[in-house]
């Protein structure tokens, strides 16, 4: 799987991306040459150099640190986030289309309901509603990327619902929890995975948003987000400030888009053999 | 659309004039509209009941607020007795949603104020980020679309999608900060924050908007063309196009009356599904550039826990989707007969 994967260059990038992204997230923090909350007077604001690589910021904390302090968290919230989604869709999903069509009705017009909520408004709102903090942020993201995952679910789950072979299953006396264990599990899961490279993606990029705005981490703590919006503060003094951390969240949201993209690919050259 | 004025005379054999298809179709369509509305009405019901309830499970209570410090527990008792805090959840949530249904989103916590006045204020800034990203996204997503599929396997359709792959990977506040740098702090020619109604000086609005808006429409953009790019492929290699074309039907009578309508579904799809990033996303470029709209009044009133302003800016937001989403239905239920069907 992941050999075939590697045939495509756009994936080969992404898998070097995201080995980088993962390394920062794991070891970032003892990487980090200075203490990412350390403010040192004397340098306020400066351009990148020898002492500190990205410069430091109005309080005078080395920017290099925090983006490395700051890797665990941003990433860490987009994979809880996604892991959440990925149960509260995948499992009503496969169960709309095997559970009658009462459970389908209202399955489907929760699903609408939280597709027709103003999407980062809503984060905002639950999670500082809920106590401001990252496991609620988490959760707020988590719940409205549901239907996402409701809907690649059932849409594949659909395909298969009433093949032959489900059929003679049925009919040979399977229960349907057997039936979608067996069968439907295998058929729903390459789509899912694509959906969760691209989700992780699009979480990436949730996340610093409401860090951005000081939403599921409180501002000392350093978060790639974070770091956006005291470098957008500065932008006079430093105008090319936000580069690094905008740089880091937009390669790693590429590099995961990449992977889908291979991912649905090679799913797609495997059903044509 | 119109009701039928005078019964049929009774015909014999039933000759299809073109009067009579047109009442068809117009009947189909109105079935087509109400069921639209009888999958919108239950979707309301439900994301208000999801914003309602988001009060209830963060566990504020006003009424201690309103009592005081120094109140006996009688005291609190009685108030929310009397703002009805002791109900059960679901006729807490009637009461709720039925004074929204007459306009009232009740009174803020936080200053007394009530918050439909609160939010009223708001709403021209947001509507018009939302509204000049809504129509900077259309004109040129559907723009870029039509090029890239009518051209498709060409040079200009690989700039395109490759343009359209890129800028999807890149959030909204990015983007921001590229044309701010760009627009505002090298060139000079567009402000980096503040908002100018558009009563006041219509050109200073524009000036104001134009870099929130653009900065929160390219996504829809991205999403627009590749969606139509995909439709138009589609759609011109079937084979009624080949029976136009030999029936000697021009190129772009082929394209702009028979394709394209058949083409735009599932780009008008994306772009219902679109509109509630982009009410809910003004929420970031208004913090960027500092403009006073609904997204910060819903972001800080949910941090000083004021739950009735919180409340009314969602329900505020989901009528907007909603209206928004019914509009690009009953259109797909005009351009697609087809569309009807499966709705």
């Amino acid at each position: 799987m992941i050999r075939q994967l590697l045939r495509y260059p756009s994936a080969r990038a992404a898998f070097v991306i995201l080995a980088v992204v993962a390394v920062l997230a794991v070891f970032g923090p003892f990487l980090a040459p200075h203490d990412p909350l350390a403010q040192d007077g004397s340098a306020l604001l400066q351009p990148p150099g020898t002492r500190y690589w990205l410069g430091t910021d109005a309080l005078g904390r080395d920017v290099f640190s925090r983006l490395l302090a700051g890797s665990t968290v941003s990433v860490l919230a987009s994979l809880l986030s996604v892991s959440i989604g990925l149960v509260l869709g995948v499992v009503p999903g496969l169960l709309s289309v095997f559970l009658g069509r009462r459970f389908e009705w209202i399955n489907l017009r929760v699903i609408d309901a939280l597709m027709m909520l103003p999407f980062l408004v809503f984060a905002i709102a639950m999670t500082a509603m809920l106590g401001n903090g990252l496991v609620q942020a988490m959760f707020a993201v988590g719940i409205l990327i549901t239907p996402a995952f409701f809907r690649v679910t059932r849409a594949a789950a659909l395909s298969i619902a009433n093949a032959e072979y489900i059929e003679a299953a049925r009919l040979m006396g399977a229960s349907t929890s057997a039936i979608l264990r067996r069968h439907v599990v295998a058929k729903v899961l390459p789509p899912v995975a694509v959906a969760a490279a691209s989700m992780t993606g699009a979480c990436l990029s949730i996340v610093a948003s409401l860090t951005f705005l000081g939403i599921g981490v409180v501002p000392p703590d350093p978060t790639w987000g974070g770091l956006l919006a005291t470098d957008l503060a500065n932008l006079y003094d430093r105008p090319f400030g936000p580069v690094a951390p905008a740089l880091l969240i937009v390669a790693t949201v590429w590099a995961l888009n990449a992977l889908a993209d291979a991912l649905r690919d090679s799913g797609r050259k495997e059903t044509a053999a | 659309m119109t009701t039928i004025s005078e019964p049929a005379p009774p015909q014999a054999a039933p000759i299809v004039t073109g009067r009579t298809i047109r009442l068809r179709h117009g009947k189909a369509l109105l079935r087509h509209v109400g069921g639209t509305l009888g999958i919108t009405l239950p979707v309301f019901f439900i994301a208000t009941l999801i914003t309602f309830l988001l009060g209830v499970v963060s566990g504020l209570d006003p009424a201690a607020g309103i009592a005081g410090d120094a109140a006996s527990p009688e005291t609190v008792a009685r108030i929310r007795t009397d703002l009805g805090l002791d109900q059960p959840v679901v006729f807490q949530y009637l009461h709720w949603i039925g004074g929204v249904l007459r306009g009232d989103l009740g009174t803020s916590w936080f200053n007394g104020v009530p918050a439909s006045e609160l939010i009223l204020q708001r709403l021209p800034i947001s509507l018009s980020i939302a509204g000049v990203a809504l129509l900077v996204g259309v004109v040129f997503g559907l723009g870029l679309g039509l090029v890239a599929g009518v051209r498709h396997g060409g040079r200009l359709d690989r700039a395109i999608t490759l343009f359209a792959a890129l800028v999807s990977s890149l959030p909204p506040f990015v983007v921001a900060f590229v044309l701010i740098l760009i627009f505002s702090l090298w060139l000079g020619w567009l402000p980096s924050s503040g908002y100018v109604p558009f009563a006041d000086d219509p050109i200073g609005w524009l000036a104001a908007v134009s870099i929130p808006a653009v900065a929160l429409s390219v996504d829809v953009i991205a999403d627009l063309a590749r969606q139509l790019r995909t439709g138009l492929v589609v759609a011109l290699s079937e084979n009624y196009v080949t029976g136009a074309v030999v029936r000697g039907l021009s190129r772009r009578r082929i394209l702009f009356v028979h394709v394209l309508r058949n083409a735009s579904g599932p780009a008008l799809t994306v772009l219902a599904l679109k509109v509630p990033m982009l009410i809910g996303g003004a929420v970031v470029t208004e913090a960027i550039f500092n403009m006073p709209g609904m997204g910060k009044l819903a972001a800080d009133s949910a941090l000083r826990g004021d739950v009735p302003v919180v409340q009314g800016t969602l329900v505020v937001s989901i009528l907007l989707i909603l209206a928004c989403n019914l509009c690009v239905n009953i259109l797909l239920g005009v351009l697609q007969p087809a569309a009807r069907r499966r709705s």
